[in-house]
């Protein structure tokens, strides 16, 4: 049984500009008691996530949209655990995969196939497991040859097809995956659909962050709306969605 | 126990736990590193090899020292500060260059210091083939206390274990830390018992054990080349080890959380 549940979550986030990242500024501003370099040690602090609550069970299809920079890859990396809350609780049961960057933890010199087993590893999984995944992974890319190859000669749909394979090969309970659906073609949008079909029958909590409204409305049973560091839920979603035509 | 700190152990311990994968990886990179070279990591020993005989015989020319036991102190000295070096400065990049990933999947942050030694055992085995070479040549007097070389060697990897995260964490905190580490290198490079042995400086010889890494090649070199180490060599790594994982804890342990949007 997966459940993901966040009570009152909030996340900020420091960004540091340059001069906050100098030693040197660092040193002055205690030297000089703070006044002289006050703006030193200046960082800006931005609430990416402002009380959050919600609960995740087995089979939800969940949905997120929002405007570029309204939270959505750090609500994710939250929910993977990779970015700590400030205050709040959160509850993960179940495995986490995780398809957020194309390309990390994949060494572009490295044939397809060795980095399959470093990915693997890199996800926990031993190497005896790792190596058992390939054939699937072989079948489910559809990359032929180019497994023997270095990743560097891939293309950003071929990376992906790869990544994707990867990450959904050890059967995550809890997947959560960013917009990076954009870089395959049709073929691998209908493969990676049918995927994550598969997943959510299984009882499992998907989490997709996207601006395609289609593939949303497709994959998803519930959307919510990430504004201003808080998660609304859209209930009229799938209505507007199909009212639409595609574009 | 604070829940921060259970959190903290469960990091380091589950990086522990995935020092197979750890191994797996750093193996990659070193063939990723040397892909489509013919000599592959063996680049690393002719690489050493070469520096080791062309500086042994102009030194040992140069200040009219016995090649027998000039060679190889010179050798392990300069193979021993290729690892330590090797750690130190590249450790100022650890979260750094590994930003993608630890952004992109949880994985403890322990797990990287591991990963970075590792790589640099994996070197150091790599040239440890000259040392053998040069002990073939010339045979060091071996006494009953050169096995004090694996403990000795296992303290070294301890206290460089903590660096790494210090350093590590430091350096994705505050980006000059990178260059003044790579400044600061050369200086020790030459307060270190590298070129020469410590007590050739007679009474300055003090300014070398100012230097933390001249403990750490003295106390894997002298038993290998079957003399002993100073009495104090001993005490002082032990409580570089304590003191620094110490403070390294309670760092890692208040700031871990941090890293993350630090890189």
């Amino acid at each position: 049984m997966a459940h993901l549940v966040f009570e009152n979550v909030s996340v900020r986030y420091p960004i540091y500009n340059a001069r906050a990242q100098s030693l040197r500024h660092q040193f002055m501003r205690i030297a000089t008691g703070g006044k002289i370099a006050a703006e030193a040690g200046h960082t800006v602090a931005v609430t990416a996530l402002n009380e959050v609550s919600f609960e995740f069970k087995s089979g939800d299809a969940i949905g997120l949209v929002g405007h570029n920079g309204a939270g959505k890859s750090t609500l994710l990396r939250t929910m993977a655990g990779i970015y700590t809350q400030d205050s709040g609780r959160i509850i993960r049961e179940g495995r986490i995969a995780t398809v957020l960057e194309i390309g990390s933890g994949m060494d572009p010199e490295l044939s397809g196939y060795e980095n399959i087993l470093r990915m693997g590893m890199l996800m926990g999984m031993s190497l005896k497991e790792a190596r058992s995944k390939i054939p699937e992974i072989e079948e489910f890319t559809e990359l032929g040859d180019f497994l023997n190859l270095p990743v560097r000669t891939y293309s950003s749909g071929m990376s992906m097809r790869l990544m994707f394979a990867v990450g959904t090969s050890f059967q995550p309970e809890i997947l959560l995956v960013d917009e990076m659906f954009g870089t395959g073609d049709a073929g691998f949008q209908e493969k990676a659909k049918a995927r994550m079909h598969d997943l959510i029958a299984n009882a499992e909590i998907f989490v997709f962050a996207s601006h395609d409204h289609a593939m949303l409305g497709s994959l998803c049973s519930r959307v919510y709306e990430l504004k201003h560091g808080k998660m609304n839920h859209l209930p009229d979603f799938h209505v507007k969605t199909l009212e639409q035509p595609e574009s | 126990m604070s829940s921060r700190w259970i959190e903290t152990r469960r990091d380091i311990f589950e990086a522990l736990g995935r020092l197979p994968a750890a191994l797996f990886l750093s193996w990659s990179d070193t063939k990723a590193r040397y892909k489509r070279s013919m000599l592959g990591p063996f680049w690393l020993t002719l690489g050493t090899a070469i520096g080791v005989g062309g500086l042994g015989f102009v030194w040992s020319t140069l200040f009219k020292m016995d090649k027998a036991t000039f060679i190889p102190l010179l050798t392990v000295g300069l193979i021993l500060w290729g690892f330590i070096a090797g750690i130190v400065t590249e450790s100022s990049q650890l979260f750094i260059q590994n930003a993608q990933l630890i952004r992109n999947l949880r994985i403890p942050l322990f797990f990287y210091p591991i990963k970075l030694i590792l790589r640099h055992l994996i070197n150091l085995a790599h040239n440890a083939i000259v040392i053998l070479i040069v002990f073939l040549i010339y045979p060091p007097d071996w006494h009953w206390g050169a096995w004090l070389v694996i403990p000795g060697f296992f303290l070294v990897v301890l206290n460089l274990s903590w660096m790494s995260l210090f350093i590590g964490m430091f350096a994705a905190r505050y980006r000059d830390t990178e260059t003044a580490i790579a400044n600061f290198m050369p200086l020790l490079f030459f307060m270190s018992p590298v070129l020469f042995k410590a007590e050739q400086l007679g009474v300055g010889s003090w300014i070398v054990w100012l230097n933390p890494f001249s403990y750490f090649i003295s106390i894997v070199r002298d038993p290998l080349l079957g003399h002993p180490s100073p009495d104090f060599v001993w005490p002082v790594a032990i409580v570089m080890a304590i003191l620094g994982w110490a403070v390294t804890l309670v760092m890692f342990n208040s700031r871990r959380t941090r890293i993350p949007y630090w890189i």
